[in-house]
């Protein structure tokens, strides 16, 4: 994949990252290094073939409708960064 | 030089090591993070629960790369751990000073193999939905397995029968009904030119070794090429980071986990946070697997990754119908030095022509005498016996 | 120069089951303290994995069967990725590459005749959580107690052309819903939410104009105060130059009237959906298929020809009625029971509706047993309770679902009396007593009558056939 400053810096917001100069560096070098190996993926012929995102066989798994509860809000809570009255704070969001 | 991230003091013969990708309810699990520094988690892995349940102890966690993305666990917020000059993992430390017979490890992108092969242990990374990944930090999920290592095959068998029951907690747990365990002796083994190409001496001796012991033990070692397999590497690079940037999105310092002392507004607690918190190659990749599923390149790069799984898949399946495992390396040399590690911080991606086949396949694969075996689903058992015969034949390093 | 508004709705339905769409929290947490409702799962840490909830699956394949969908025989989910504190794990579940149910319509009328809306699709997702921005200055409260409940999106194609038109979808929609008992779709409760998708062209043109979406509409009325300012601002803007429409999400503020262009990243919108390879695909075979078809109700305009054609009802009685399928319900076992549709439709919309009025519930709240209504109607019509009583027992059966109406009747002395030696003596006593009453009725006072009539019912407890009473009233004062 081709990688420049203008989109890495967007890919930065996205990801809420902020990377050092050298850092920066470091990622673009990232990319020129994959980009050979990403090229034998063009070789390989997957015109009538199907994205594969599970590798074992398909079952639907699913469960019932019943509600458990194990664990309180303390429990949860414990070692949150803030609070306040049972809720999670963080500095005022603007809608 | 930090091996535990807490240890207890047990004594006991069936003492288990978990490695930080494990989650357990008494100890924290920090993945190797900063991040996660102190983090103990209000659910354990099952696992773990049913090592626990059938008479193996707890001695301790052991530290390892940040989320288990590394080559051997060198960028653990800890610091890398070396030995003789080379970076080694902490498990195969523990293991190697017989403080545990097992480690119950998480293999996300090949570290606990190599560990296991540079160490001269022997590893076992079950087949792909076998073992419950309930109570693990999730990374990339398609292909997260959670793996043992121990001294030898006899360990590591004893553990796997433990741990490889169905979980209804994990959807992606395959049933009993479902697994055709493999029970015919592995008689046809191959070995893929193209993976022997790059790899040192001493991964090559490790591989005639292994090869010599199968012969004189009847196996047949057959050498063949295939260029499918090969692009397990690119393919499953792009499906781990994407995978992983977005695993690691849930780390944005609000409800749990390192939040930045300053910051001013939303954005800035979430990247203040992450950025502080997060270390050089983790960050790297999450930028790499953000742009493989960017709108952009979707189609070309992550869903072409996905399809070319299923050709992946099926060129193994087609080998195995030939043969009946596959010996390879685990990895390119023998030692990760120093130096090394400086001048190529990303060298993991590189070493993938190792392990990604297993890793994107989730297929079986175990490691013993510095080799790795794989073979097709379900054929753990069968791959340990052939295991086994290359650790009485070969020689522990 | 004449336009004509295209309008798209995605309307997202909170489903009525009891735990959330990947994990077993409560998804019922209307009015809990904050974060009571809540897992590590869906407050975004890490170890547990999604579990697909049969039920979600099951109320979302009878929602696109009452929306005339196809169903997707395999539905897949994919991850949705954004930064958000309302969302714990930085990304939503949802669908976007396998919907459950594609390619449905619904029929709505409104004062220009019938029209046919297409529905593109509907999927299965989680819902985030809730902030708060008004408890402390400088910081937002999150709850997530809504965090990972079951919605399903109903994905509209921009068939829509006026307010008038949304209100008939969006009314449409609810009737169906409910009917089908998928949701309560309640707006105020946010069990029903709607954002609007609007672009404006000139009378004829098959070019679409620029497409602004609104959110932030909580109630049908500001839906539609909503469309009408858009549909002007965007014409204002055409035709005057007011502005420069530009492609954006906007805040519709009720208040002021007005919507307001939405601060945005400059990177919002890529959501790098891919699918989850923690969740199986779910395959829907034909058995699961078949079973949630039959569990399909009557659609409400079937009933009510049904009850009208063949029941007899007059078409305001079944227009009440199919209000709810709770009522249908309940009206269907009451009839089964006292074999007539008069009485039991009666009943429904007097005694039954005022009682839920009365104690503040929905129709679709309504949970007292049709087949024991029926029962008591019966005895009622039978002379055995009177009416009054009658509609104490319905107010005990709404507190108690086992109360038998006899039963209950006799415990409580609500049986009518057909002792005329009781009834004699009472009305012996009553006279004795009122005598001025009397001679005022003597004189011709109707009222006075009444009076007595009166204390004498409640002296019987009003365990007594009222005809009865008067004629032995009557006759009583005749003799004297």
């Amino acid at each position: 994949m081709l990688m420049d400053t203008e989109t890495l810096r967007k890919l930065e917001l996205l990801n809420q990252l902020r990377l050092t100069e050298e850092q920066k560096n470091s990622v673009l070098a990232f990319f020129e290094e994959r980009a050979a190996d990403e090229a034998l993926l063009d070789a390989v012929d997957t015109a009538e073939v199907k994205p594969m995102v599970h590798v074992m066989p398909v079952m639907t798994v699913i469960r019932e409708d019943i509600v458990s509860q194990p664990f309180s809000r303390e429990d949860i809570q414990r070692g949150a960064p803030e609070t306040d009255e049972g809720y999670w704070c963080v500095p005022r969001v603007v809608e | 030089m930090k091996l535990y991230t807490v240890k207890n003091q047990v004594y006991n013969d069936r003492v288990v090591v978990a490695d930080d990708m494990i989650l357990t309810t008494e100890h924290p699990t920090s993945a190797g993070s900063r991040m996660l520094e102190g983090y103990v988690s209000l659910i354990g892995s099952e696992a773990l629960g049913c090592l626990t349940a059938a008479g193996y102890v707890l001695g301790g966690k052991t530290q390892v790369g940040e989320f288990a993305i590394d080559l051997v666990g060198e960028t653990s917020k800890d610091g890398a751990i070396y030995k003789d000059g080379k970076a080694v993992n902490a498990a195969a430390c523990v293991l190697l000073a017989d403080e545990a017979c097992v480690a119950l490890t998480l293999d996300v992108n090949g570290s606990v193999r190599r560990a296991a092969a540079q160490s001269g242990l022997c590893s076992v990374k079950p087949t792909y939905g076998t073992v419950s990944r309930y109570g693990t930090i999730p990374v990339a999920c398609s292909g997260d397995t959670v793996s043992l290592m121990a001294r030898n095959t006899g360990e590591c068998r004893n553990a796997l029968n433990v741990i490889r029951s169905c979980d209804p907690k994990d959807g992606t747990c395959i049933p009993e009904s479902m697994r055709n365990e493999k029970t015919a002796p592995v008689k046809r083994v191959a070995v893929i030119a193209s993976l022997m190409r790059d790899v040192d001496a001493e991964v090559n001796r490790a591989i005639t070794a292994a090869a010599a012991a199968l012969t004189d033990a009847g196996i047949e070692v057959i050498t063949i090429d295939d260029s499918v397999i090969c692009t397990s590497r690119p393919a499953w690079n792009i499906l781990m980071c994407a995978e992983l940037c977005n695993n690691v999105s849930r780390y944005d310092g609000v409800s749990f986990g390192h939040r930045a002392e300053s910051f001013s507004g939303i954005d800035e607690l979430y990247t203040n946070s992450r950025t502080e918190a997060f270390g050089d190659l983790l960050k790297a990749a999450v930028i790499y697997g953000s742009e493989t599923l960017s709108a952009n390149n979707y189609i070309k790069v992550y869903d072409k990754a996905l399809r070319t799984r299923r050709v992946i898949v099926e060129a193994f399946a087609a080998l195995f119908e030939k043969f009946d495992a596959l010996l390879m390396p685990a990895c390119s040399t023998m030692a990760y030095t120093e130096k090394m590690l400086k001048e190529t911080p990303r060298l993991v991606f590189d070493e993938n022509l190792y392990t990604a086949p297993a890793s994107i396949s989730g297929l079986p694969a175990i490691v013993s005498g510095g080799i790795q075996l794989a073979g097709p689903a379900f054929s753990e058992s069968t791959l340990l016996d052939t295991a086994a015969i290359i650790e009485k034949g070969g020689q522990v390093i | 120069m004449r336009y004509e508004t295209v309008i798209g709705l995605e309307v997202h339905v909170g489903l009525s089951t009891n735990s959330k769409i990947f994990c077993s929290c409560s998804a019922q947490s209307y009015g809990a303290k904050p974060n009571t409702h809540i897992c590590p799962a869906c407050c975004g840490m890490p170890g547990m994995l999604p579990v697909v909830n049969r039920r979600v699956v099951d109320f979302s394949m009878k929602a696109g069967m009452m929306l005339n969908c196809t169903i997707n025989r395999v539905t897949t989910f994919d991850k949705k990725s954004y930064y958000y504190p309302d969302l714990p794990a930085s990304y939503q579940t949802t669908q976007w590459f396998a919907p459950i149910a594609v390619n449905g319509f619904v029929e709505i009328e409104t004062s220009a005749g019938k029209k046919s809306i297409r529905i593109k699709q509907i999927h299965m997702e989680e819902d985030a959580g809730k902030l708060i921005h008004d408890i402390r200055e400088d910081t937002t409260h999150i709850d997530f107690n809504r965090s990972s409940v079951p919605l399903i999106e109903i994905v509209s194609q921009s068939d829509l052309s006026s307010a008038e038109e949304a209100e008939a979808y969006l009314e449409r929609l609810n009737i169906l819903l409910r009917f089908a008992k998928v949701s309560e779709c309640e707006m105020a409760h946010g069990t029903m939410r709607c954002d609007v998708n609007l672009s404006v062209r000139p009378e004829g043109s098959d070019k679409l104009g620029v497409r602004t979406e609104m959110k932030n509409m909580n109630s049908i009325e500001a839906i539609k105060r909503a469309i009408e300012y858009e549909t002007a601002r965007h014409i204002d803007a055409l035709e005057n130059g007011t502005e420069v429409l530009i492609q954006e999400t906007r805040r519709w503020d009720d208040l002021s009237g007005k919507s307001y262009a939405m601060r945005g990243k400059e990177t919002a919108g890529d959501y790098r959906y891919f699918p989850d390879p923690n969740v199986m695909p779910v395959v829907i075979d034909d058995a699961w298929l078949n079973a949630v078809r039959d569990s399909l109700p009557e659609f409400p305009e079937v009933k009510r020809k049904r009850y009208i054609d063949e029941l007899g009802l007059n078409d305001y009685d079944a227009d009440q009625l199919i209000k709810s399928i709770a009522l249908c319900e309940c009206f269907e076992s009451a009839y089964a029971v006292c074999k007539s549709a008069k009485d039991a439709v009666n009943w429904m919309t007097s005694e039954v509706m005022s009682e839920l009025n009365a104690r503040d519930m929905t129709y679709d709240m309504l949970s007292v047993n049709g087949e024991t209504l029926g029962k008591l109607i019966l005895l009622v019509s039978d002379g055995e309770v009177g009416r009054a009583n009658g509609r104490k027992i319905l107010s005990a059966m709404f507190e108690d679902k086992n109360i038998d109406p006899k039963t209950y009747a006799e415990q409580n002395d609500m049986i009518v009396s057909h002792d005329t030696e009781l009834i004699e003596q009472t009305v012996r006593t009553i006279v004795a007593s009122n005598q001025k009453a009397v001679a005022d009725y003597k004189r011709g006072k109707e009222k006075a009558f009444m009076a007595l009539f009166g204390q004498c019912m409640r002296e019987l407890k009003g365990n007594c056939d009222p005809q009865t009473l008067k004629t032995i009233l009557a006759e009583y004062i005749a003799d004297l």
